[in-house]
């Protein structure tokens, strides 16, 4: 079943209801693309295990649930943290070896951290799909003249709220003021004393940390199982790639255009040609204006 | 000349060894290796050499596995030149992929041929009328050698060592050709290489096609072998990754190196299969988690792979005699 | 008749324009210095020459021939090369391959490449480091390395871009004395250069450039006097 399945618990056709899907959608893969560019933006890095960090962030809700029974949004206050810190850590272990280092090498080293996670999770909790069924899960609110799952609100609901924080986060606090400098200007802001290292871990951990919320926030909506996050992080890359690599705003409404996209299609197309349709858009815009909607013209081919 | 011995002693002992072995499990991986050795060798072309590191060569393994399997399946054609059909068609789409991608770079340019795959592997899967879907086509066995109907995994190690040695000799070329210096330029700085007259863009593309060509063939013996082409696994970007593991293992960017490291990646993948394929599939991952592990530690502590590490031993050892 | 002949030639990066309407001719043989203060547009305009940015309005030409809207080895096989700011060696090959890549543009045999490129690096003076990686070269090897190269592909016009900067002044001498030679030798040249003194040295010519413009086209005496010059580089104070 995808998105747009659980978007339409009853079969209605109005304009409002796609709006509404459209909405609710593109509030979490908002939330997943914004990470993904602001690692890009701050660190020139693309993240290819953002996938996988999404996934294992389901799977805590997943096992909070089962073994604790734990709400999901009881478990996000402890996995916000905890995703921090796991970002924190993996870019000390992984990536700040690799950060002065080729692309190359810095493409297999998110790559190769990609497959390891995908299949750790899939020797220690098989293929199996797991559902996070919480009591309220069945309930339906209608508004508008369209009907939505709670839990679908409350995951926009939160996740709109992330994503301004950190919004407001870049824009106000002395932290985001450096990466955002760093972003511009490497050298010049190492120049000028600001420790990059310490900015690109920050960065790091707060790009995986927004999956570590989405994750849990998708847990009681979709299935979770080892391969999960390839299907939202590829959605993500579209999102991030229209937007233009390191644009947070461009890719906050390139994840909506994103959703829009899918909704229609699946509408109109039906779901099984869905996946095929963001793979065409993305080879599309990678040819036609790689450099997004709102990125600078020929970012791509400088490949800094 | 010496510095091709060692591959003449590889492929010497490869092709002596169908001689002298009887066991079917070790001839089968002989076959394995190759195989995944020329298919990495190919990527390399690509990826070491013209510096166009792809993800998505999965593409070109599963048009050639689907040419041939199509090939003698839907139309009665021998699957040689079901082979040979799917190179073509992989050479066109290298040099599609390769022309509509030139401006792209780095990750950017990784992302553009996953895409590819994935598209393949959506269209092969969804695709009931022409490619069975995702049922994947089971390649049935006609005795024969214009069939490619063979029995005996000795006459296997020998047809797939010729396309392997092809392989090799193709990188040997561009190591010491003219067009290997230009390529070697365009893959260190593309801008530098443009401004003496070094034609990037066409030979970008031309190494993409030729790489392309020769993943197909691989991919075409491979079906023949194995005997069922699934679109899951002949167009996912796990084989992608593996043929780059093997590259970059061995040596990226030197013509032995893919070999080297498909022996190493193939003899584990095999022995994790053979220990773990019966009791929980699942446990499979565990050589996923692996080649996962050595690209992180690759990347990172051994960029020139075990070529490069042996190279670096050999010249030590002869500046300390020199110096002693 | 002008060997290459830059008419018009406008560039535009998004708000800014870094060349505007540059029009100028070299004559064969002519050795060129453009100088310019920071932002003047100078590299610029050797981007718009070279290929590497097709220029938004006019031409540059080459004995007649249109140059511009093609790609930078187009240019270069046609006999304009160019030399970079921020040097560009190929740094993992040895210094000999480096110069071999630009010999290779105009023969196909490996080994009459490799000869041709030995005596590119004594011409230079790097015979000793022709084995060498090129990445253990000083900043002035590297720019005797990116000489080589360029010479290599045989240009009849060569763009140097900075050539003197970043080097110790005790190897400013050499690296003036060589491009003197290639002057000498019959060699048509444009020079970017900062250091006034190097310039006027070597320079039949100089191009002032401000903003984009050009604002001055004479012998390097009448141009060093140039008011408008003088007021681009030290401001309106400074001139009498």
């Amino acid at each position: 079943m995808g998105p747009a399945e659980i978007a339409r618990p009853a079969p209605l056709h109005d304009i409002p209801q796609l709006i509404v899907s459209t909405i609710l959608l593109g509030g979490i893969y908002a939330l997943i693309a914004v990470g993904l560019t602001l690692i890009f933006g701050v660190m020139r890095v693309v993240n290819f295990a953002h996938g996988e960090f999404l996934m294992l962030a389901m799977y805590v809700a997943f096992w909070a649930f089962s073994l604790l029974r734990s709400d999901p949004y009881l478990t996000l206050v402890v996995s916000l943290p905890l995703f921090f810190a796991a970002g924190w850590l993996s870019y000390r272990a992984v990536m700040r070896p690799v950060i002065q280092a080729s692309h190359t090498v810095q493409i297999f080293t998110t790559v190769g951290l990609s497959i390891a996670l995908q299949n750790v999770a899939l020797v220690l909790w098989t293929a199996d799909a797991r559902f996070v069924r919480t009591d309220y899960y069945a309930a339906i609110v209608r508004l508008f003249g369209a009907a939505f799952n709670v839990a679908q609100i409350v995951a926009f609901a939160i996740a709109v709220a992330a994503t301004a924080a950190l919004f407001a986060f870049m824009r106000w606090s002395y932290t985001g003021k450096l990466m955002r400098a760093t972003a511009q200007d490497r050298d010049a802001s190492s120049l000028m004393g600001i420790d990059t290292d310490r900015v690109y871990a920050v960065t790091w951990a707060v790009g995986i940390t927004c999956v570590g919320v989405a994750g849990v926030l998708l847990a009681p909506i979709y299935p979770v199982y080892p391969t999960a996050g390839l299907q939202f992080v590829l959605i993500a890359y579209v999102a991030v790639v229209l937007g233009g690599l390191g644009d947070m705003a461009g890719a906050l409404i390139a994840a909506l255009l994103v959703a829009a996209v899918e909704v229609v299609g699946s509408y109109v197309l039906g779901t099984s040609w869905k996946e095929m349709l963001y793979l065409l858009v993305f080879i599309g815009i990678l040819i036609v204006r790689p450099a997004g909607l709102f990125g600078q013209r020929g970012a791509e081919a400088l490949g800094t | 000349m010496t510095a091709y011995a060692p591959a003449a002693v590889f492929f010497a002992v490869a092709g002596l060894a169908p001689l002298v072995v009887r066991d079917a499990f070790l001839l089968d991986s002989l076959v394995l290796i190759l195989i995944w050795g020329a298919a990495a060798a190919a990527w390399n072309i690509a990826g070491g050499y013209a510096g166009q590191v792809s993800l998505g060569h999965s593409a070109f393994f599963g048009l050639g596995a689907y040419a041939a399997a199509l090939c003698s399946t839907r139309w009665g054609i021998s699957p040689w030149i079901g082979m040979v059909i799917g190179a073509l068609i992989a050479m066109a789409t290298g040099f599609a992929i390769g022309f509509l991608s030139n401006r792209l770079r780095g990750p950017y340019f990784v992302l553009a041929t996953i895409a590819f795959s994935q598209v393949l592997l959506i269209g092969a899967s969804r695709w009931r009328g022409f490619t069975a879907g995702s049922e994947g086509i089971p390649v049935p066995f006609h005795a024969g050698f214009w069939t490619l109907g063979i029995a005996d995994k000795r006459v296997w190690v020998w047809i797939v060592l010729v396309l392997a040695v092809l392989v090799y000799l193709v990188q040997v070329y561009l190591e010491r050709s003219r067009r290997g210096f230009q390529l070697a330029a365009v893959r260190e700085d593309e801008d530098a290489a443009l401004s003496l007259g070094v034609p990037a863009r066409r030979l970008k593309i031309a190494a993409i096609a030729v790489s392309a060509a020769f993943t197909a063939v691989c991919g075409a013996l491979w079906a023949q072998y194995v005997g069922f082409v699934d679109p899951a696994y002949v167009f996912s970007v796990d084989i992608s990754i593996k043929f780059s593991l093997a590259a970059i293992i061995g040596g990226l960017g030197t013509a032995l190196g893919p070999f080297l490291g498909s022996v190493l990646v193939t003899t584990v993948e095999t022995y994790l299969r053979a220990q773990f394929g019966g009791i929980e599939a699942r446990f499979v991952g565990i050589y996923l988690i692996l080649y996962g592990c050595a690209l992180i530690l690759m990347v990172r502590f051994a960029p020139q792979g075990f070529v490069g590490w042996i190279g670096d031993r050999l010249r030590r050892r002869s500046v300390a005699q020199a110096t002693s | 008749m002008s060997l290459l002949s830059i008419a018009g030639v406008t560039k535009r990066f998004g708000g800014i324009t870094a060349n505007k309407g540059i029009s100028f001719d070299v004559a064969p043989g002519e050795l060129v210095g453009i100088i310019g203060p920071n932002g003047a547009g100078k590299s610029t305009l050797f981007e718009c020459i070279s290929g590497f940015h097709p220029p938004d309005e006019g031409e540059v030409r080459l004995d007649g021939a249109r140059l511009t809207g093609f790609s930078p080895d187009v240019v270069c096989r046609c006999g304009v090369a160019r030399t970079f700011q921020k040097l560009r060696p190929f740094q993992g090959m040895s210094v000999l391959d480096n110069v071999m890549v630009g010999a290779l543009t105009r023969t196909k045999d490996v080994r009459h490449a490799r000869d041709q490129a030995r005596g590119l690096l004594a011409r230079v003076g790097l015979t000793e480091k022709a084995d060498s990686h090129a990445r253990t070269l000083s900043t002035g090897q590297r720019k005797r390395l990116e000489l080589a190269r360029a010479l290599a592909t045989q240009p009849r016009v060569l763009l140097l871009d900075e050539v003197t900067g970043g080097v110790d002044q005790r190897t400013i001498p050499g690296l003036v004395r060589l491009v003197r030679d290639l002057h000498a030798g019959g060699l048509t040249l444009l020079v970017i250069e900062h250091n006034m003194r190097v310039i006027t040295a070597v320079a039949q010519r100089i191009v002032a450039l401000h903003l984009g413009e050009v604002i001055a086209d004479g012998p390097p005496e009448a141009v060093a006097r140039d008011r408008k010059v003088v007021e681009a580089y030290l401001g309106q104070a400074y001139v009498q």
